[in-house]
């Protein structure tokens, strides 16, 4: 058993998918059980991995495992295979981590649900499609993955189809990103067409020899960008991601926050090279991750749905990752990527916990003063919104230091500019969202005199995911690193070849200026909010209404877009069913049919029935037949 | 030996009476009898050409036969039918059997 | 009469098993309903049987026709000289599969209508002999055959739409026999010209193929008698813009036939567009191909289209039809070896799909008696596994990995992004259309709330999940291990003339 025997990881909670989809009904408990076995064998075959990987003499050189898959003629030979790398590496780590922790949870917070069965199924398909998905070696692969994951988003959003608003944010999930799909395939059959195979790695050499003209491959990188927008919710695709959240909460930790929606990160960050030689591609990511980091930064600002905050926050920080991308930098996206998956996986649980405990209310107005009832809970959430907040010492502090200095390096300071307006606004937020719920008074009594801490089966995991949030930003350090058998902090496990690996240094000036960021978000917030109070901030709505409504209709996004399929696509497919009834079939068809029946109508008088008529036709017919005959012989 | 051409003008003379008679006549039996002088103007059209063009073979007399036999098998099936439209119309007219117009 | 190993026996034996049913079915007393049912079940299982054993036994050893079976009809009288009609039945890598998705759709298809009981036995005689010809079709390597068969296919729909259908179904059917009948005209007049111009005195369609090949038939006589092959086999292919049969003749065609129509017949069309198209006449094809292309593409965008406001489940169908018709129909314009390949790859993926969908239809048009999408919420409720079947046909439908549909188009896409890139990218564009459908269909009546008004649906039957399970095993299987079919279709496409690699 090695690194090559990856696809183990995937093929594991498959089986139990299907173990699930099939029997579940019938299994006790629904056999929730051998769900958190799958993936905890996942887990562990992961560590193994690890193990393996990292004694390889080549020292951290990919694993490589394929097979023939199918061929038509000379012309076309498909192989599929994995293909292990560091990168893959840190998204086995998170995946397999924050899926066992959710598994964990949804024991728990999915109790006495209907369908708890297909739950817990469809959640085994989703990770072992998530895992495939980082460890496929061709674009093939990782589209087929890509899908899969995506309907299992489908699925999960819309678990609770009774709810009309369920079914269409899974629709509008699937849809949207469905469109970034398109650019996704367009993108992959272009590198194909370019390149004459699907193998990421053979893409990449290829196009480092210079194999493909700039427009071209330019015109390919920015289709297969898209794809990743889509599912990475960036703007303007970013509005399914905050409707998303009407799926279950652990589902939101896990899909929506920790683990699929970074899969656009994953892909640019592996076709990175291919960023590096089209010329702007890079800037293109970097002005996208700003824009979202920014816009979604504002559209938090007056949510008041717990969730809602927590899913424009992830979109903000997927947008942190993508600036980091845009500057060349795939160790820092994928360090921040981790810190941020293990930090919002325990504040999208942390928020579950409450949820459930308030029996289902997640609107801040009716919470308030949680954290003496359910203290574990509280205390968590504390840690994980101070790690959104980025400060130190915890994770998202580090990983979002990192990204500011090399922002700078590459784009210089405007850029960087921002990016800490963005950062100071999520401070704000998150430090609005914690004082609402735990601290103040109780708004509500009723909902406050209900509620208790969550049992061990939710609070074990929201522990065991604070402490990553609280340490896991440690790895960026040489020492740490070393410590943990790997060649040093994280930025030297990846790295791009070209570009050889690079050293950790903890820069004083920056660190200061990210914490100052982050402090004023929080005292900002602390002021605002502090005491049970919102006076300040509605005195602020009214003076700026115009600004207020913008922020609150999250800048009429959905509208434009609902305008926009009901005139133009819906209002296009009306008139293309109008034209084909009665335009092709009605006038084409039909009136081809009553032509015929009219000219029979006329004709049908030719028929007198009268015996000497059709004499004089025959000899006018064999006189006239007899004269032609004639002209033309003669 | 008679000129082919004596033949030939009379077999056209009683096909055209032939004609005139199918075109002009309204009584059904008197439009049999044309059709036969029509059919024997083919008739001796046959015998005619076939004495002349190859007097040793009898080709000619043989098509004369099968038309003398068709015709008969034609007149007696066409008289049937006249008189089943007697019977039922009282008349052999044939503008008045027009039941099958439109 | 040659044959090899006796395998012809058993390609003969398909279309007779079919036939010879059609024969008892006629000295079966009517009355004996169930003895009807048994007869039809018995025969669908021997013809699966043979179809499948015809797709495992064709050999990957680079040959093409296999499995032949030849019988002299009528030569060397008149204008036919050696060869001159004969009965010639061979199996290639394309009708192997083709022969695979008859045998699976005619099985299901004859289960799906045990509950019929208007004529029970008329209906199955005249299903039968329709299959007879459709895998007469498939088989033969002779015009004449291929035209009988041909015809046998399509005359028994009038009765069968006309007598056991419902909405509008004397418009449904006549307007779809006559747009048929009148693509068979077409046909009939390209095949004389062809039979004319080579003036080998033979119908065999190998030795015209050659002739074609070798330009006995001149290229511009192919590049006139093309369109009529074309258009003429494309009306059944659902080619644009002569695909409206399809909406309103699938809105009125009883459940058998819609997926026997819809799954098998259509794929005729496209199967007579390679074999009298791109075999016999590979001038005119490299000549109008682009044309084709551009209608295919109209056909696929237009359909998808116009399916996102249908509110009639077959309306629905019938449109993503025509839309699933139009990337075949690129497919094969792509004259090159991965789009081809793609296109019978999809002719396959369609027939399955289609046919599980409008099965599911059935089975719920069967006990509501309506099709308004809006007359229906939250069925997942009573009907659990209905949905998961109608699911999985939807997914497929939309191109998900893992299922059929995929497959088949990411070929198609393949093919056709090299060599007609924007198209390309079109294709792909409607296939997101698909989802949108798809998804607006499941939205409405799967989920939302439940209307109490159908708390007494019951689920599916057990003949229809058998039925079910058959197609969705074809479609999983196809869409996980692809291998199989791309190697049987891939080693005749190669061989055919002026498709590249």
């Amino acid at each position: 058993m090695g690194a090559e025997e990856a696809w183990l990881l995937a093929a594991i909670p498959a089986g139990v998918f299907l173990v699930l989809a099939l029997f579940g009904r019938a299994l006790p408990r629904g056999g929730d059980y051998l769900g958190v076995a799958a993936i905890l064998s996942s887990f562990l075959l992961f560590l193994i991995v690890l193990v393996d990987f990292l004694d390889t003499p080549g020292k951290l050189g990919p694993v490589v495992n394929d097979i023939e898959w199918s061929s038509i003629g000379e012309s076309f030979d498909l192989r599929m295979g994995i293909y292990v790398d560091p990168i893959t590496i840190v998204m086995f780590a998170v995946v397999t981590t924050v899926a066992l922790m959710v598994n964990i949870f949804s024991i728990g917070y999915m109790k006495g649900e209907p369908r708890y069965y297909w739950f817990f199924a469809v959640l085994q398909l989703f990770v072992a499609s998530m895992l495939l998905l980082v460890m496929a070696d061709n674009l093939l692969l990782v589209y087929i993955s890509w899908e899969l994951v995506g309907v299992c988003s489908f699925l999960l959003i819309g678990f609770y189809w009774e709810k009309r608003s369920a079914t269409e944010a899974a629709k509008k999930a699937f849809i949207t990103t469905r469109i970034g799909d398109v650019g996704l395939l367009i993108g992959i059959i272009m590198l194909w067409k370019a390149t004459g195979t699907f193998n990421i790695q053979e893409i990449i050499h290829h196009v480092e020899e210079g194999a493909v003209g700039q427009n071209y491959l330019f015109a390919a990188v920015a289709f297969v960008f898209l794809g990743c927008m889509g599912k990475s919710a960036q703007v303007p695709f970013h509005v399914w991601l905050p409707d998303a959240m009407e799926g279950p909460t652990p589902v939101s930790a896990l899909i929506h926050a920790a683990t699929m929606v970074v899969a656009g990160v994953y892909l640019t960050a592996r076709l990175l090279p291919l960023f590096e030689v089209a010329d702007g591609a890079l800037l293109m990511v970097t002005i996208v991750g700003l824009t979202t980091a920014l816009l979604t930064g504002f559209m938090a600002l007056a949510q008041t749905d717990i969730k809602k905050v927590l899913a424009y926050s992830t979109v903000g920080q997927l947008g942190f990752m993508f600036v980091a991308l845009g500057a060349g930098h795939p160790a820092v996206a994928m360090f921040h990527l981790m810190t941020h998956a293990f930090f919002k996986a325990l504040l999208f649980l942390g928020s579950g916990s409450v949820i459930h405990a308030t029996h289902h209310n997640q609107e801040m107005d009716k919470l308030g003063g949680l954290w003496k009832k359910m203290p574990i809970t509280g205390t968590t959430f504390f840690i994980g919104s101070l790690a959104l907040a980025g400060l130190p010492p915890l994770a998202g502090f580090w990983s979002k230091d990192e990204i500011f200095v090399v922002l700078n390096d590459k784009w210089g300071v405007w850029a960087v500019a921002i990016l800490a307006f963005a950062a100071v606004m999520t401070a704000f937020y998150t430090t609005r969202l914690f004082i609402r719920t735990f601290m103040g008074t109780p708004r509500d009594k009723d909902v406050h005199e209900h509620t208790q801490e969550s049992a061990l089966v939710m609070t074990g995991p929201l522990m065991f995911l604070a402490v990553l949030a609280a340490v896991s930003g440690f790895v960026v350090f040489h020492g740490v690193g070393k410590a943990l058998g790997f060649p040093g902090g994280i930025t030297e496990f990846i790295f791009l070849p070209h570009h050889g690996p690079h050293r950790y240094h903890f820069d004083l000036a920056w660190a200061t200026a990210s914490v100052v960021m982050g402090a004023t978000g929080l005292l900002l917030a602390g002021w605002m909010y502090w005491g049970n109070s919102i006076k300040r901030s509605t005195q602020l709505a009214e003076a700026q209404p115009g600004l207020y409504d913008l922020i609150r209709n999250k800048f009429y996004f959905d509208e434009l877009y609902q305008a926009g399929i009901d005139r133009g696509m819906l209002g296009f497919s009306y008139v293309v069913s109008w034209f084909d009834r009665y335009v092709v079939n009605d006038t084409g068809v039909d009136g081809s049919a009553q032509v015929t029946g009219f000219s029979g109508g006329v004709l049908k008088y030719l028929q007198t029935g009268r015996l000497p008529n059709y004499a004089m036709a025959v000899a006018v017919g064999v006189v006239a037949l007899a004269v032609i005959g004639l002209v033309v012989r003669g | 030996m008679v000129p082919l051409e004596n033949y030939l003008v009379l077999s056209a003379v009683m096909f055209s009476l032939g004609v005139y008679g199918v075109l002009a006549r309204r009584n059904a039996v008197l439009i049999l009898m044309s059709v036969e002088l029509m059919l024997n103007a083919v008739s001796i059209n046959f015998v005619a050409f076939a004495a002349y063009l190859d007097p040793d073979k009898v080709l000619g007399a043989i098509f004369a036969v099968f038309i003398i036999t068709v015709a008969a098998a034609e007149v007696g099936l066409a008289l049937a039918i006249v008189i089943r439209l007697f019977r039922n119309r009282a008349t052999s007219n044939v503008d008045e059997a027009a039941s099958m117009k439109w | 009469m040659t044959f090899d190993e006796g395998q012809g026996y058993v390609v003969l034996a398909t279309i007779a098993v079919p036939l010879l049913a059609a024969l008892v079915l006629v000295f079966t007393p009517g009355q004996q309903k169930m003895l009807v049912r048994y007869i039809s079940a018995v025969t669908g299982a021997i013809v699966a049987g043979l179809s499948i054993y015809i797709f495992a036994a064709y050999q990957l050893d680079g040959s093409d026709a296999q499995m032949r079976l030849q019988w002299v009809w009528v030569e060397n009288t008149a204008f036919l000289g050696k060869d001159g009609i004969t009965l010639n039945l061979a199996v290639d890598g394309i009708s192997a599969l083709m022969a695979l998705l008859t045998g699976i759709v005619a099985f299901a298809g004859a289960l799906a209508s045990w509950k019929l009981d208007f004529r029970n036995k008329d209906f199955y005689i005249l299903y039968w002999t329709l299959l007879a010809g459709v895998y007469g079709t498939f088989f033969s390597y002779d015009l004449f055959f291929f035209f009988f068969f041909y015809e046998l296919a399509v005359m028994p729909l009038y009765l069968l739409i006309g007598v056991w259908g419902s909405t509008r179904k004397e418009y449904g059917a006549a307007k779809l026999t006559l747009m048929l009948v009148g693509g068979s005209v077409l046909i009939w007049i390209g095949i004389f010209a062809v039979f004319h111009e080579a003036n080998l005195g033979t119908f065999d369609m190998e030795q015209l193929w050659a002739a074609g090949r070798d330009g006995t038939l001149s290229p511009t006589f192919q590049k006139v008698f093309f369109p009529f092959m074309v258009v003429g086999c494309g009306v059944l292919a659902a080619l644009w813009p002569f695909h409206t049969w399809s909406p309103d003749g699938h809105m009125a065609a009883p459940t058998a036939v819609s997926m026997v129509h819809a799954g098998v017949l259509m794929k005729l069309g496209a199967f007579g567009i390679i074999r009298l198209g791109i075999q016999m006449m590979p001038a005119g094809a490299e000549f109008w191909m682009p044309t084709l292309m551009v209608l295919g593409v109209i056909g696929a965008v237009y359909g998808a289209t116009a399916a996102l406001t249908q509110r009639d489940f077959k309306l629905i169908s019938g449109y993503s039809s025509v839309s699933h018709m139009g990337y075949v129909l690129m497919g094969l314009a792509t004259m090159n070896q991965i789009g081809v390949t793609g296109a019978v790859l999809q002719m396959f993926s369609h027939g399955v799909m289609t046919a599980l969908v409008f099965l599911m239809i059935g089975a719920l048009y069967d006990q509501a008696h309506t099709r308004d999408l809006k007359d229906f919420g939250g069925i997942t409720k009573v009907m659990p596994l209905w949905v998961i079947f109608y699911s999985i046909a939807g997914l497929a439908n939309v191109g998900l990995p893992g299922f059929s549909g995929f497959t088949a188009e990411f070929h198609i896409f393949v093919g056709t992004f090299r060599s007609y890139p924007v198209f390309g990218a079109l294709a792909i564009f409607a296939a997101a259309l698909a989802a949108a459908y798809m998804l607006r269909l499941f939205a409405i009546v799967f989920f939302g709330p439940f209307d109490v008004r159908w708390s007494d649906l019951k689920d599916l039957t057990p003949l229809e999940r058998l039925s079910g399970g058959m197609l969705i095993a074809s479609i999983v299987i196809m869409g996980v291990w692809w291998a199989p079919f791309t190697d049987r279709v891939g080693q005749t496409v190669t061989l055919l003339p002026g498709v590249t690699g």
